[in-house]
């Protein structure tokens, strides 16, 4: 008699797969034939997973059309089954997936969108943290400054793009045909730091320059690391409106010595 | 020091006697701002797993009506195990919304650690027992108190089954310790699609043990061949044989935390409230004395 992981995976390979009818043989067969009773969970997985991508992806359904959405998303999720009944956690992967499927090929800015929508995504479900107030910095000694590492807050995300990704998913989720007409689809370097604030989820454009900036703070650099010139009016201003946003949960002061000679933790 | 840990006033936690409703997001902000005349409200746990907005509406919820969680996710019938990350996420949601209930079905929704995204039935054997009674252990050891169990709806049996689904969640309950949550919609549609007997279902499970019940919409499919499947979709009304079948439950088990269930084509909230009176009139006549007997 099969065992139980066997039945399982059996029911699991025919339900991902309808031309699998390796799971027929353990279903009770009666006044209902076996494939047409397999054949309603089949439909039901397809529609909640489906449901859980365009969930997080409005825009891109919305460019691409309700119905090669749902085909894309079947062929991506026969690719990347969940590996999570946390839905919110599934998807990551659709954008490289779009830029490498034929039938989007020449959507070539969608890939980015999808980029855009899984950050925002990220964003919103991100645990509940509370900002760094900017207060908590005031106590610091003009010493101290030097060795000040931030901790991003969970929901900030930095994309590093190709296309106006924010200008199209503003002007898609907003039903804006005269923008979405405007838009300029060549190629331009676009670079965009995501979080949830107080207010919500904020997308907002930073030249390379912040982009360079803010990965390293966000990825635990000391201020002396990031900028070893520190007064530069540019770092300055970016580093207030991190703070100011929200964008930061904690910081520490590491060690002096390690902080001069610019290791990282 | 976080948010979470901010003392909050808390009305009582207990789920009452008498109908709730089936909380989702299209709802939340009507809740908030019409505080409906509603006993309880049941969550599905994984709507609410990250932070922001979602949680902040349950919390709020929370402050003014007992809240059920009620998971779609952990597959109790999963072989190896519970997923920890997933029973993480469901013990430090409970102990931010301290639940009046939390429950589970009786299905498996992940295999080789893929999710599938449905609950399915399990074969009723033997082996399944003993995968579902220790994955309940753990659950309820994890949480540190009781969970209740759902009969699911079903499509499909196994050969291999040589258990009665009523009779299994019997002997999960009784090993376990845990709780049966009794879905009298999917009662209806399981012995309907396998051609089985609904009352005898409901005589098979112990009073003492059903500790909530679920009422539900569903629909009726055409196959190519003329033949029916009813599906649970919860996306209408309860159907009058369901009501009657609610009927028969209260009678056997006493009245009992009821959910109204509504999932696709989701409906105004007022169209759930009324759904959910129906439910509590039922409830509140005097029936069996057996009821009294539990109090007792």
């Amino acid at each position: 008699m099969s065992t139980l992981r066997e039945i399982q995976r059996a029911v699991a390979r025919s339900i991902r797969s309808p031309d699998n009818g390796e799971a027929l043989r353990h279903i009770a067969d009666d006044m209902i034939a076996a494939a047409d009773r397999l054949a309603i969970y089949r439909n039901n997985a397809a529609a909640t997973l489906v449901g859980a991508l365009r969930i997080a992806y409005p825009a891109v359904e919305k460019l691409v059309g309700a119905e090669f959405f749902e085909g894309a998303a079947s062929i991506f999720i026969a690719q990347h089954p969940p590996r999570t009944a946390y839905l919110n956690d599934y998807g990551a992967e659709l954008a490289d997936f779009l830029g490498a499927f034929p039938a989007a090929a020449e959507l070539a800015y969608l890939p980015d969108v999808a980029r855009l929508e899984w950050a925002v995504s990220v964003a919103l479900n991100a645990p509940d943290v509370p900002a760094l107030a900017p207060a908590a910095l005031v106590g610091l000694a003009a010493s101290e400054h030097d060795r000040v590492r931030f901790v991003p807050h969970p929901s900030v995300r930095l994309l590093s793009l190709h296309y106006q990704a924010d200008v199209i998913w503003r002007a898609v989720l907003g039903g804006d045909d005269a923008a979405l007409a405007a838009i300029d689809l060549t190629g331009e370097p676009l670079w965009l730091v995501v979080h949830r604030g107080s207010e919500g989820v904020a997308v907002r454009r930073l030249t390379q320059e912040e982009a360079r900036l803010t990965a390293m703070l966000c990825s635990g650099s000391a201020l002396s690391e990031a900028m070893p010139e520190r007064d530069s009016a540019v770092f300055v201003a970016l580093l207030a409106d991190h703070l100011a946003q929200g964008r930061f949960a904690a910081f520490a002061t590491c060690d002096p010595d390690r902080a001069a000679n610019g290791h990282g933790d | 020091m976080s948010v979470a840990s901010a003392p909050t006033e808390r009305v009582p936690g207990p789920i009452p006697a008498l109908a709730g409703i089936g909380l989702r997001f299209p709802h939340h902000q009507a809740v908030i701002e019409r505080r409906p005349a509603v006993a309880w409200f049941e969550v599905h746990s994984e709507n609410y797993m990250g932070g922001g907005a979602p949680l902040r509406y349950l919390e709020a919820i929370r402050s003014d009506y007992p809240l059920s969680l009620h998971g779609v996710g952990l597959s109790l019938g999963r072989v190896d195990g519970l997923d920890a990350d997933h029973l993480d996420r469901i013990v430090r949601l409970a102990a931010r919304i301290e639940p009046g209930l939390v429950s589970e079905h009786l299905s498996w929704s992940i295999s080789d650690g893929d999710y599938l995204g449905d609950l399915l039935p399990l074969p009723l054997t033997e082996e399944a027992l003993d995968v579902v009674c220790d994955n309940v252990d753990r659950f309820q050891q994890a949480l540190g108190r009781q969970i209740l169990v759902e009969n699911p709806s079903s499509y499909l049996r196994y050969r291999h089954s040589t258990i009665a689904e009523s009779e299994f969640l019997v002997v999960v309950a009784r090993r376990t310790g845990c709780g049966i949550l009794c879905d009298v919609n999917n009662i209806f549609v399981s012995a309907a699609n396998h051609g089985l007997d609904a009352h005898a279902y409901l005589a098979a499970l112990p009073p003492a043990e059903v500790k909530e019940l679920h009422l539900a919409g569903h629909t009726v499919k055409q196959l190519s061949d003329g033949a029916e499947l009813r599906i649970d979709d919860h996306g209408s009304h309860v159907e009058p044989a369901v009501w009657a079948l609610f009927r028969q439950a209260v009678l056997r088990f006493g009245a009992r935390p009821t959910l109204i269930e509504w999932d696709s084509n989701i409906p105004a909230l007022d169209v759930l409230v009324e759904q959910a009176d129906q439910a509590s009139v039922i409830l509140l006549q005097p029936h069996e004395s057996r009821t009294n007997v539990d109090a007792a």
